[in-house]
């Protein structure tokens, strides 16, 4: 019961004041600059496949928190699709445990070429916190490549939002 | 070159003694069924090349001969007349036989063992030549005996598979219809054997001028029902599905090409050829029914999932299709407008053609589905495309063909058909008007769900996955069966863009015969490209059709290279969201007939009955088995034939009471009638 009382005080604040929250124009700048990005590399619509490859769901609420009216990045043309065959880039979640392998694999190789590979979250990056455990596979790059990693665990948005920006900088530059 | 009739002759009767002598052959060497297969498929292939030969030379040369075998008898000296009309159904039976007894080589071989061949050879040449013998004779009462060889030649080979007790019962339906029609055959012969004084055609042609109306009247009435019964049209059809598919599929093809066709050609040579033009009313009635059976045949044939019962309803329909042209030329020919009447005639013996050959291909193709399956049903198909390559390209130019789809050759005589009513429509007015209009509606329905039935049949067949371990495991057909296939194939393709010129053979067909319009001018004329009407209403350039397509397909094929061509191609997996796929997740025919059955539910009135079994039987939460059985209610048999054999019934329960059985009640009664007879020769 102390123990309890302990860890509960003892732990840092977990709680994300509202002062670290991103400022509206801050995420419209980084939004609009991946539009500019989008509208060039994407013919206009960027589309997401995410797959849960085992992932513990604190990434996907972040996921999900970026098409909440606060992020809203469908404004900026990126758009989460049902299948793999419609999407031009997949985020991969959790660490790839074994019953996900073939899963994912059988993704990867349903989406369409040319197409992006975005491993989100540290879980995902090397196995994170389950990494070197005998039921995953420590990683998306032990499965198929991976072209951007997102770290963190979980990624806030605009993390996210931040290192897409960067990869299609980038992208931007070689092409 | 010209064809001497002598010649002719002798080219004919030695098809006649080729069958006879398979007959006896195949029975003679029943016991070995490999020597029976060779014998009495080789032979009837054979006598089907000479009786080909026979047909087409006489068409060609316009050479037709009248033999008569005469006796002290006057009864029975018979009459063999060939003339165009004849020379073109030998030509169809002969051209059908041969390919069908090509295919039979393989196809039999699945007997081996199980039933008798030498007992199908003999069946199989004695219905070839009976049929020969119906379109030849040229004596009422020869016809009767050939009908009979033939029903019977043809029951016999439907009930060949005979220790499955559903194929005796279909067997029996169809010896019952088809010996019901022959009794109205045999009365409207004698009618007209009593009012003309002769059997013979040629003498009842000169006298029938003479015939009453009144008598006439009931010899069109009793000859329609006699020969529609084994036409299969609309009521008199229910014998037809349950017995094509009963039959071997060599027969089945015969059947329909070509058997239900000899009622067809004895209406023509009755109603067009000996009797005199009738009232209007008579080509109506027929045109009426033509558009009945081929709207409803088509109909039935969206329902059935049987693919052989789907192929028989859709002899119905072209039935129905082949009598809106004939009836029109009816009308045409009663009205004095005899250049339609031809235009009529020549759309309706057209497609008579056509169904023949497209119906013969499409049964084949289902036969061989069906010995590689070991079912009818299609729902159990699927995925044969794979593994039966060739059959599958064979079915869908059949199916193509059926759906009259340029350029093969059902859209040509389905577009002669429409010229024909089309005219009527030009021509006619009031009421007149109204029936062609109605019936060219009938025509364009029943095309539209022909496609439709046909996109269901092939798509549910061959396409997607297979649906039972059977279709996964078929394998292609041997050589013959292909090639038969293959034979009939090219043939719909080559009469489709040579619509012209053989639509022309048929036209000239009328050599011999229907003198009454001979002299006059067609309104339908033919050069090489363009099947035409003569005054520039409408033609139809087949060739030109099928360059166009060649063409149209070409250019898609060379733009798509051109603009995709150095496109990466990645061969992978159905994205299937992580589930297995499964047959049964693909749509069955019965889903996809449903929709159209909606539609028309209130001529088809489909039934549905669903049991439920609950787990729980008294709060009814979890259910452990749901059934739902979807039909269409059948009003011919609980409407028409229920009610004749309960009349029957409770007729022969009347004289039952007369006629009780015991020898020694007969010994009585003819004592009481000697004794009657003596008391009023006393009394007198």
């Amino acid at each position: 019961m102390l123990s309890l009382y302990r860890k509960i005080f003892s732990t840092k604040k977990t709680v994300i004041d509202t002062k670290d929250f991103p400022t509206p124009e801050n995420v419209h700048r980084i939004g609009n600059r991946i539009h500019a990005h989008v509208k060039k590399l994407f013919h206009g619509s960027l589309a997401i496949r995410e797959v849960d490859a085992g992932s513990t769901n604190a990434c996907e609420q972040e996921l999900t928190a970026l098409t909440n009216p606060y992020y809203d990045i469908e404004r900026f043309g990126i758009h989460f699709v049902a299948s793999p065959r419609h999407a031009d880039m997949l985020m991969v979640t959790g660490p790839v445990t074994r019953n996900m392998k073939t899963a994912l694999v059988k993704t990867y190789e349903a989406t369409p070429d040319p197409k992006i590979v975005v491993a989100v979250g540290d879980d995902a990056i090397d196995g994170g916190i389950f990494k070197g455990s005998y039921a995953v596979c420590d990683g998306v790059k032990n499965v198929i490549p991976v072209d951007l990693e997102i770290p963190g665990d979980p990624p806030s948005p605009i993390t996210i939002l931040t290192h897409l920006l960067a990869y299609l900088d980038t992208r931007a530059k070689t092409q | 070159m010209h064809m001497n009739p002598a010649t002719l002759q002798s080219l004919f009767f030695s098809t006649l003694v080729l069958f006879v002598l398979g007959a006896l052959g195949s029975l003679m060497s029943q016991k070995k069924s490999n020597a029976a297969n060779l014998i009495g498929n080789g032979i009837a292939l054979i006598g089907s090349a000479l009786g080909l030969m026979t047909g087409v030379s006489s068409l060609l040369w316009r050479t037709g001969f009248q033999t008569k075998l005469s006796s002290p008898l006057p009864l029975l000296s018979y009459t063999f007349t060939v003339d165009g009309l004849s020379a073109l159904f030998i030509s169809l039976i002969s051209l059908i036989g041969l390919v069908s007894s090509l295919y039979a080589f393989g196809y039999v071989r699945h007997f081996e063992g199980k039933y008798n061949l030498g007992t199908l050879g003999f069946f199989y040449n004695i219905f070839l030549a009976s049929m020969l013998l119906v379109v030849t004779s040229g004596n009422l009462l020869f016809f009767l005996v050939s009908w009979e060889i033939m029903s019977l030649a043809s029951y016999f080979l439907v009930i060949y598979e005979h220790k499955d007790p559903s194929v005796v019962r279909a067997g029996t339906l169809y010896f019952i219809m088809t010996h019901a029609g022959t009794a109205f055959l045999t009365l409207a012969v004698l009618i007209l054997a009593g009012a003309t004084g002769s059997f013979d055609l040629a003498v009842i042609r000169q006298m029938s001028a003479s015939i009453p109306d009144l008598t006439r009247l009931a010899i069109f009435v009793l000859t329609l029902i006699g020969l529609g019964t084994k036409s299969g049209i609309i009521p008199l059809h229910i014998w037809l599905p349950s017995a094509h598919p009963a039959a071997p599929t060599h027969v089945s093809a015969l059947m329909s090409g070509v058997m239900i066709k000899t009622g067809i050609y004895m209406m023509v040579r009755l109603y067009m050829d000996v009797l005199p033009p009738g009232p209007v009313g008579w080509g109506f009635t027929v045109l009426g029914i033509g558009a009945v059976s081929s709207l409803l045949g088509v109909l039935y044939a969206l329902t059935e999932h049987d693919i052989k019962k789907l192929l028989a309803f859709h002899s119905i329909e072209n039935i129905g299709i082949i009598l809106l042209g004939l009836g029109s030329a009816m009308i045409f020919d009663s009205l004095g407008m005899k250049s339609l009447a031809i235009l009529g005639l020549t759309a309706s013996l057209f497609h008579t053609v056509n169904h023949a050959i497209f119906k013969a291909l499409l049964f084949m193709g289902a036969g061989a589905v069906i010995s590689k399956t070991h079912t009818r049903n299609i729902e159990e198909y699927g995925g044969l495309i794979k593994r039966m390559p060739y059959t599958a390209g064979l079915f869908l130019i059949g199916s193509l063909a059926i759906s009259a789809i340029p350029p093969f050759n059902g859209f040509a005589s389905e577009w002669l058909t429409y010229q024909a009513l089309f005219a009527g429509i030009r021509t006619l007015d009031t009421y007149m008007l109204w029936a062609f209009v109605a019936a060219s509606g009938s025509l364009a329905f029943t095309g539209g769900l022909a496609a439709a039935c046909f996109v269901k049949a092939f798509g549910t067949t061959f396409l997607a996955r297979p649906r039972s371990t059977h279709a996964e495991h078929a394998t292609e057909v041997p050589m013959t069966m292909r090639f038969a296939m293959g034979i009939l194939a090219a043939l719909t393709l080559l009469i489709g863009v040579f619509s012209s010129a053989i639509s022309g053979t048929i036209f000239t067909s009328g050599f011999g015969w229907m003198e009454r319009v001979q002299q006059t001018n067609a309104a339908y004329y033919q050069e090489p490209q363009f099947l035409a009407l003569r005054d520039g209403f409408a033609r139809l350039p087949m060739p030109g059709i099928l360059s166009g397509l060649t063409i149209t397909l070409l250019g898609i094929f060379i733009l798509t290279k051109l603009f995709t061509g150095n496109r990466k191609i990645v061969v992978a997996d159905t994205w299937d969201c992580g589930t297995t796929l499964t047959p049964r997740m693909e749509i069955t025919a019965t889903g996809f007939s449903r929709s159209i059955i909606t539609i028309f539910k209130g001529i088809l009135r489909p039934t549905k009955q669903v049991s439920i079994e609950y787990h729980d039987a008294d709060m009814r939460y979890f259910t452990s088995s749901n059934e739902v059985k979807l039909g269409i209610s059948d009003p011919y048999r609980s409407g028409i034939y229920r009610p004749v054999a309960l009349m029957l019934m409770r007729l022969s329960g009347i004289i039952k009471k007369v006629q009780i059985g015991p020898v020694n009640t007969y010994v009585l009664y003819m004592f009481m009638a000697l004794i009657i007879l003596l008391v009023t020769l006393a009394i007198r």
